[in-house]
């Protein structure tokens, strides 16, 4: 054995030199491919066979090598090659080398036998190497299976239509069936055909697998560009299969950096995989998609394979069962739920994680006062007829504390050891550790006199200061709405983002991307209609104490922006109708809301409604500023508030009792009236009124109505004329009223006219 | 200063090879009297995957990978190459680079022509320090395009390339790019070439900031991902050789291409700031 294994040294010592020596010169080649074939053979040893088939697979790829000459050698070796890979020991090295000579064989012959008919014997060889690497594919080892996604590649390439470059100069031409004669003797073009479609096929289902592995897709990925280069007649079918395939699907969890690893390769040469073919080819029909397709898998990466905090999400969700909203779900008998009031802030004591209720006086209650006797016998019968849910309730309870509370030590000590530099700790950070240590003594001295030793032995994370009361509470958000107030006021030119206050609120997303005034007041708007929303309880409770409810912090928000308006109102109507139209908004979800909370078909419902009392506040607060100029400036506002009401219109009625406003009143109301059809109505009886009770509205109010109301201008006019006659009044009827159906628009402009008349006198 | 302090550490550490004689007589001389079994042993524990490190310029990050891997104390077959269309060395001013072709253009020439413009701005800069340790690597640098695999190196086996030994035939198990920019091109390119030789070759990226001290840095990491890379193969191979496939159990019968994901992964937690990438493709 000892000898045989010297005589194997020597040879491959032997054969390493002859190696030496075509890699020095191509020419020996042929020389030393037939020399060495004998000692390399299926009989020989599989240190032998090792060397033997990773020569040849060096030989038959070898650039320096000519084609012409490895197509007369590669006949020679076919023999050796098939025994070899009918060996039953399956020698994975030797397997590797010769599926990958195989690659390179199968051009060379498939061309050797298109131009030699006769050579019956080569074809034979290499069908069989063909179909018996084919068949055991997928029981080869790992390394064998990627050579062997290489080696149907080449069969692909071989045996589908490639392009003829110069049918002058066949031996310029690539290996195809292009050049394959339609009456060869061996070759048969449709069976070559389907031969290399099932195969393509084939190749093409790891990216259909669910698992796929990232060693094979990307073996597969890197060998189909020359493919989709070559062969225009399966491109479109291979860049379809690409396109179908999304790596961030195949990250199941848990991801580890493995996985990590691999679904970045595979999204990575993929990508690279499309930019190679639309370099090549940047008018490619499926240029648009595979450009798609690239950016998807840049958005796809974010979010398994790069960004973890998703992932790492989802296990945190409780999911064994004391969750009571899920379970609450699922049995259809609910146990009557038992609130737990959450843990006071900072070290809390045993007693106080043990204490569920929220009475303060049997809390404190000592038990020890009772006797022993007493105890037993309130106990034994209670512990009798305790509710099985509702202690499992509790001490579900008591155990989720014990277990935060554990978990919140442990992470306390732990992050100066921890080296992980991106983990996100918004409740920690070192400067908290002295300060949190004096509060804490403070706070609780009791609690820190009976475990003194834990207070130095690491950081603290600074107690919740004790809640504020509700009186406070509002308190500090008037002085938060007076300080953006401030700034909007002193900054009339210049933003000046203050990013605290919104922050403060939790807006930061809304206010955060302009930052200027525009962006300030819409969070105030917010804040004042909808930041309450949620924190009145119910219409119920609203209903009760109304008085204590309402100098709330919305309302002083409202009182402010009422009076920033009122300030200069011409110019800041805009945050006027910003903001009425958030208390619309706010009052019909709080409507819907409230009907859809009601439990009893009777209860009454009542929702606090803002919108009617601050419009007309508003309107209240500037109509008497208001001059014929402002018309625009009205009509804006009215055309732009969310609804129009009764009282609104009568507002505006309100306007012609000033001579020099009834044009403006009028005007207003046939915008209303033309543009605002939900409010027709209500403005054409408004301003009936009008041109009942004020003369000087009538040549203008007339034309409006004998437009719209036609017969009731009639009958008015008819009053109005009785009421002239008994009076004796000389005025006489106004002409224009009878001019009729005039186009709307021009009559508008005629009046708008006539406005614009006033405005210059 | 005129030498890289470097140089002469890696150069104790490992003996330089001087054009020595081809390695397998020589490892067959030495396990002449050994069993078979332990012949195989021998061959596994001194198997070599061959590496190839790339990056823009083939001057500073891939050479200083290219040193470290041809001396550590059991050195890889290494060869490098830069993907950029010129080689570019900074100049006296940013719009003045100094621009030369790659493989016509030796470490030498450029050493000799930079330090008669100004030695003292190129010796200060760092950039007469680097050539001089690239010139006593290997030639010049050569272009990654221009490289056909397969095509067989024995010149430089024979110039005395660092590494050169165990890269006759002109093929790599494993190519180590140094930039983002550089795995994209090289990926491209291999794509390109069309994969003649039917050969496949893990391809990585450990990204490292062009500069002196990060390649330093970065050299050290490409080092010990070679190394950990060549510890699974080796161990295939000790595998294959002695028990043959069949006989292998668990974890030793998995093969190394499956393995290279979780070697960078674990690599990737050490280095976390070298920001990795991999794929298979072919040569």
């Amino acid at each position: 054995m000892a000898q045989s294994g010297d005589q194997v040294v020597d040879q491959i010592a032997q054969l390493n030199a002859a190696r030496n020596l075509v890699l020095g010169d191509a020419a020996f080649y042929p020389q030393i491919v037939n020399g060495v074939l004998p000692i390399i053979g299926a009989h020989s040893r599989v240190e032998l066979r090792r060397w033997g088939t990773e020569f040849l697979a060096e030989t038959f790829a070898s650039p320096a090598f000519a084609t012409s000459q490895k197509e007369q050698l590669a006949t020679n070796v076919l023999q050796t090659v098939r025994n070899i890979l009918e060996l039953p020991e399956e020698d994975q090295m030797v397997l590797k080398n010769i599926v990958q000579t195989a690659a390179s064989l199968y051009p060379l012959v498939f061309r050797h036998i298109i131009n030699h008919p006769e050579a019956r014997e080569s074809w034979e060889h290499i069908e069989a190497i063909k179909q018996d690497i084919l068949r055991r594919w997928d029981s080869f080892s790992y390394p064998v299976r990627v050579c062997c996604i290489k080696f149907a590649q080449r069969v692909v390439l071989v045996q589908t239509h490639g392009l003829i470059a110069d049918p002058r100069r066949p031996e310029q031409n690539e290996t195809s069936l292009a050049i394959v004669p339609r009456n060869h003797a061996i070759l048969s073009l449709p069976n070559l055909e389907a031969e290399s479609s099932g195969l393509l096929d084939r190749i093409l289902t790891v990216f259909q697998e669910d698992a796929s592995d990232p060693i094979l897709v990307n073996a597969t990925l890197n060998c189909l560009a020359a493919l989709i280069r070559n062969r225009q007649s399966i491109g479109n079918k291979i860049i379809n299969a690409i396109l179908n395939f999304f790596p961030a699907r195949q990250a199941r969890s848990p991801v580890t950096p493995t996985v990590r690893v691999g679904v970045k390769s595979m999204e990575r040469t993929s990508r690279a995989l499309l930019i190679n073919i639309m370099k090549r080819n940047p008018s490619h029909p499926l240029a648009g998609k595979m450009q798609q397709h690239i950016e998807r898998l840049m958005q796809s990466r974010i979010e398994p394979a790069d960004e973890t905090s998703r992932k790492r999400g989802l296990p945190s969700e409780p999911t064994d069962g004391l969750d009571v909203a899920k379970r609450a779900k699922l049995s259809a008998e609910l146990p009557p739920v038992i609130k737990i009031p959450p843990l006071p802030p900072g070290r809390i004591s045993y007693a106080q994680l043990f204490t569920l209720t929220e009475d303060a006086g049997l809390s404190s209650f000592d038990v020890k006062q009772l006797p022993a006797e007493i105890l037993v016998k309130i106990v034994v019968p209670l512990l009798a007829r305790v509710d099985q849910s509702s202690l499992n309730q509790v001490v579900d309870a008591v155990r989720m504390r014990y277990q935060s509370v554990q978990k919140q030590q442990t992470t306390q000590s732990q992050p100066a050891a921890a080296e992980e530099e991106d983990d996100y700790e918004p409740e920690y950070s070192p400067m908290d550790v002295s300060p949190a240590e004096d509060q804490l003594g403070a706070v609780s001295s009791e609690l820190a006199g009976e475990q003194p030793d834990l207070v130095s032995l690491g950081p603290f994370v600074l107690p919740r200061p004790p809640p504020l009361s509700e009186e406070q509470a509002a308190d500090a958000g008037r002085d938060a709405v007076a300080r953006v107030f401030d700034m909007l006021g002193s900054t009339t030119v210049t933003p000046n983002p203050v990013k605290g206050q919104g922050q403060q609120f939790g807006f930061s997303r809304l206010a955060g991307s302009t930052f200027d005034r525009d962006a300030w007041v819409t969070l105030l708007t917010r804040l004042a209609t909808r930041a309450p929303a949620g924190l009145e309880a119910g219409p119920k409770l609203e209903a009760d104490n109304p008085a204590r409810r309402k100098p709330n912090i919305s309302d002083a928000i409202r009182e402010t922006l009422y009076r920033y308006i009122l300030e200069d109102f011409r110019g800041r109507v805009n945050v006027g109708i910003m903001w009425l139209n958030e208390e619309w908004y706010n009052d019909r979800i709080q409507m819907k809301l409230a009907a859809s909370n009601r439990k009893e078909e009777d209860e009454e419902v009542s929702v606090p409604l803002h919108y009617d009392h601050w419009v007309l506040r508003l309107l209240d607060g500037f109509l008497p500023y208001l001059d014929s100029r402002d018309i625009k400036i009205f009509i804006r506002f009215l055309s732009e508030i969310p609804e129009v009401t009764i009282p609104i219109a009568k507002r505006i009625a309100s306007l012609a009792k000033d001579p020099e406003r009834v044009n403006l009143c009028v005007q207003s109301f046939m915008y209303l009236i033309m543009f605002r059809p939900p409010a027709r109505e209500i403005c054409l009886d408004a301003l009936e009124e009008v041109y009942q009770n004020y003369e000087e509205s009538r040549p203008s109010a007339g034309k409006v109505l004998s437009r719209w109301r036609p017969q009731r201008v009639e009958q008015l006019q008819a009053e109005q004329t009785t009421l002239v006659n008994r009076t004796l009044n000389t005025q006489p009827p106004n002409e224009t009223i009878t001019n009729g159906f005039k186009d709307p628009r021009t009559a508008r402009l005629s009046d708008s006219q006539t406005s614009s008349d006033t405005m210059v006198s | 200063m005129a030498y890289d302090p470097r140089l002469a550490g890696a150069g104790t550490a490992a003996p330089d090879p001087p054009t020595p004689p081809p390695p397998p007589p020589s490892t067959a001389s030495a396990t002449a009297t050994a069993t078979k079994a332990s012949a195989s042993l021998e061959q596994a524990d001194s198997f070599k995957l061959r590496f190839c490190t790339v990056c823009a310029s083939n001057q500073n990050r891939s050479m200083e990978a290219h040193l470290r891997l041809s001396t550590a104390s059991s050195p890889f077959p290494v060869i490098s190459f830069g993907t950029g269309s010129l080689v570019r060395l900074p100049g006296p001013s940013i719009t003045q680079p100094n621009v030369y072709h790659f493989n016509s253009t030796s470490y030498s020439q450029m050493y000799d022509e930079l330090m008669s413009k100004d030695e003292r701005l190129y010796r200060n800069n760092g950039i007469l320090n680097m050539l001089d340790r690239n010139r006593n690597v290997k030639w010049g640098p050569e272009r990654f395009q221009d490289w056909v695999p397969g095509s067989p190196r024995t010149d430089h086996v024979s110039k005395g390339d660092k590494g050169a030994l165990g890269t006759e035939g002109g093929v790599v198990d494993a190519i180590i790019t140094c930039e983002e920019r550089c795995w994209d091109a090289v990926v491209d390119d291999l794509m390109n070439k069309g994969s003649p030789l039917n050969r496949p070759v893990h391809v990585f990226n450990v990204d490292i900031r062009d500069n002196h001290e990060e390649a330093l840095v970065g050299g050290k990491a490409i080092l010990e991902l070679a190394t950990r890379l060549n510890e699974i193969a080796a161990q295939e191979q000790k595998v294959l050789g002695s028990e043959g496939w069949e006989n292998g159990t668990g974890e030793a019968r998995r093969s190394f291409d499956e393995k290279v994901p979780e070697v960078l992964a674990s690599w990737q937690e050490k280095w976390p700031n070298l920001p990795a990438l991999w794929t298979l493709a072919w040569l």
